[in-house]
């Protein structure tokens, strides 16, 4: 069959599937079955076997159950308690105050954290009602919440960087170096833009309660971040400085998260064995959409469709700029309807071969496509982060996208920095010297 | 009867979770390993084969308690016949690649046993072993998508439906 044929057939059956409500995974496994029935191939079950036993048994895979885990464990302890106490006297002086507690706590979540609802969920479950009763403008406290939860998929560890890792084939401990900066950049612009807002609203934050904290009170606060920052440096540093691989630091992280809620006295039989179910359903999902999407691309491998198209794309000749243009609106639509980690799985077999030939460096392309993603979690209809935020405050979702939206325009602006400057990606990583 | 059924699905979840303690266990104990000047063999091995005998394991249960992701916008907003008559057909084909799932991985480990295939790490080990987990857990989510598609046709409501609208962390 004519292979441009081939590719509308099998993009068409997939958008069926997806949207009659085939689990997504299952729906990858159906579109490569179909596509290695029709181009004759007659191995397609033995395929499948030896490619599932590949995939999911992937040394550099087993970190992600136990990012998954540390960030279950971490959700069940005190600890967005204890960030929130921990943060707000040092931001009292700050025009927008307490909102900036939303923003720095989720970019220390996200930290420990690798997952975006989680971090919106964990935090927004402590911050938005004492936001309320202080008597905080509730758009900009639910704005602020929505836009740095989408922290946890950016700032290193971070589930979907591990995804895209293992399906590019680039190192994860480098990847994960990569996503700091811009982290870090993010943070920078959301609370500039709260403190500017501030500066322009008065009116809509609390007025009183300028009495100033002494600094002995500011230093006993500090301690409450203590052991947070603690296994952040643990497991960043060990993974920077080269000393553990990212899933030994994983492991570590647990242990360490493990012994965390011990000492804080959370760690109960119950919550123990109700973190490990909740590890289990996650990387239960992502993994067999892993192994489904493996499978995936071994039958466009076969079919050439990737190849055709990176042709063909060549043929346009587009700059670079283009190039990225393009791939964004299609990342933003995908987006709107699948969840992030599907959008990166589905996409990447077939987009890679274009950014290598387009000599886009892979790494930078593992951060720009988690920002783009970050994008999609709080544009409706389908924004995983607009779902959490709905459920915590009973606000419909058209109301928490349209508070979600300046911080929508300042990602994309970080997507607009990236691209100038690349360098914010690409320096720490090459200064690492191993991993 | 529900009770049998409650403790295999959950037994399928605690199968998952006990692999992932035990990845857990395999990478501490290779870093004290490595601190002390000893190595545990075939470390990576292992962990591996736990990764995939977690994540096979566990399919069921998460099925089960609503945990794989998927399109709801439409199949939510059709009309309640339309609704469950999509929802029975997506079953169908779901029991028709489940099928397929655990037909092939059991394929797989018998090809494994007879053509003695071991691993090739530090220790050689048959890889029909490791492979079980395979297996047996994609015949436990056939068994899974098999129990909604009976309970369906019997004017049930599937298992998962009930989960779905919750809030679900770690989504991505």
């Amino acid at each position: 069959m004519e292979i441009t044929a081939l590719s509308i057939i099998l993009a068409l059956f997939m958008l069926i599937v997806l949207a009659a409500g085939l689990w997504v995974s299952l729906s990858l496994l159906a579109v490569a079955i179909f596509g290695l029935y029709l181009s004759g191939n007659d191995q397609i079950g033995l395929l499948f076997a030896t490619s599932s036993w590949g995939a999911s048994t992937a040394w550099s895979l087993t970190a992600l159950p136990m990012f998954i885990w540390m960030g279950e464990i971490l959700f069940r302890t005190r600890l967005s308690e204890d960030l929130f106490k921990g943060l707000s006297p040092w931001l009292s002086k700050l025009p927008g105050k307490l909102l900036h507690v939303n923003i720095l706590s989720c970019g220390i979540f996200a930290a420990v954290s690798g997952s975006s609802a989680a971090t919106a969920a964990t935090i927004g479950r402590m911050t938005l009602p004492e936001l309320k009763a202080q008597g905080y403008s509730e758009r900009m406290a639910v704005g602020t919440l929505a836009g740095s939860g989408t922290l946890g998929l950016l700032i290193p560890p971070s589930i979907i960087l591990i995804v895209y890792g293992v399906a590019a084939e680039v190192s994860i401990a480098r990847l994960f170096i990569a996503g700091a900066l811009p982290g870090l950049m993010l943070v920078i612009l959301f609370m500039g833009y709260t403190a500017v807002w501030a500066s322009f609203n008065r009116d809509e934050l609390p007025r009183g309660d300028e009495r100033s904290i002494s600094l002995t009170e500011k230093i006993v606060a500090l301690r409450k971040l203590l052991p947070i920052v603690g296994l952040i440096l643990f497991v960043l540093g060990s993974i920077y400085g080269g000393f553990t691989t990212p899933t030994e630091a994983a492991a570590l992280g647990v242990f360490g998260a493990l012994v965390l809620a011990l000492l804080t006295g959370t760690l109960s039989i119950e919550s123990f064995k109700q973190s490990l179910l909740g590890a289990v359903r996650s990387s239960c999902m992502i993994g067999l959409i892993l192994v489904a999407a493996h499978f995936l691309t071994l039958a466009m491998g076969f079919l050439g469709i990737p190849r055709e198209l990176a042709q063909w794309i060549g043929g346009l000749s587009l700059n670079t700029f283009e190039l990225l243009l393009y791939l964004t609106v299609l990342f933003v639509i995908l987006g709107c309807f699948l969840d992030g980690i599907s959008v990166v799985v589905l996409t990447v077999a077939v987009v890679l071969p274009l950014i290598q030939q387009a000599n886009i460096d892979l790494i930078w392309f593992g951060i720009y496509i988690v920002l783009v993603v970050e994008l999609s979690q709080i544009t409706p209809p389908v924004g995983f982060n607009l779902f959490v935020i709905q459920a915590l405050t009973g606000k419909d979702i058209l109301y928490v996208a349209r508070a979600a939206l300046p911080f929508f325009m300042l990602i994309l602006a970080a997507i607009l920095l990236i691209s100038w400057f690349p360098q914010i990606v690409t320096y720490l990583p090459q200064t690492m010297t191993r991993g | 009867m529900n009770s049998i059924r409650e403790y295999f699905y959950l037994s399928s979840g605690y199968g998952a979770g006990i692999c992932i303690i035990l990845i857990m266990l395999i990478i501490l104990a290779q870093i004290v390993g490595r601190m002390l000047g000893f190595i545990v063999p075939s470390a990576e091995d292992f962990s591996g084969y736990c990764l995939a005998a977690a994540t096979f394991l566990g399919l069921a249960y998460t099925f089960r308690t609503g945990g794989h992701i998927r399109v709801t916008l439409l199949i939510h907003r059709l009309p309640e016949k339309a609704a469950r008559l999509a929802e029975a057909l997506v079953l169908l084909l779901a029991l028709g690649l489940t099928s397929f799932m655990s037909f092939y991985s059991i394929h797989l480990i018998w090809e494994s046993y007879v053509f003695n295939d071991v691993s090739y790490g530090y220790i050689p080990i048959p890889l029909w072993i490791p492979q079980i987990p395979l297996g047996v857990g994609c015949v436990a989510l056939n068994i899974a998508v098999l129990d909604d598609f009976i309970g369906m046709l019997r004017g049930r409501d599937p298992s998962y439906l009930a989960h779905e609208d919750e809030l679900k962390l770690e989504e991505s």
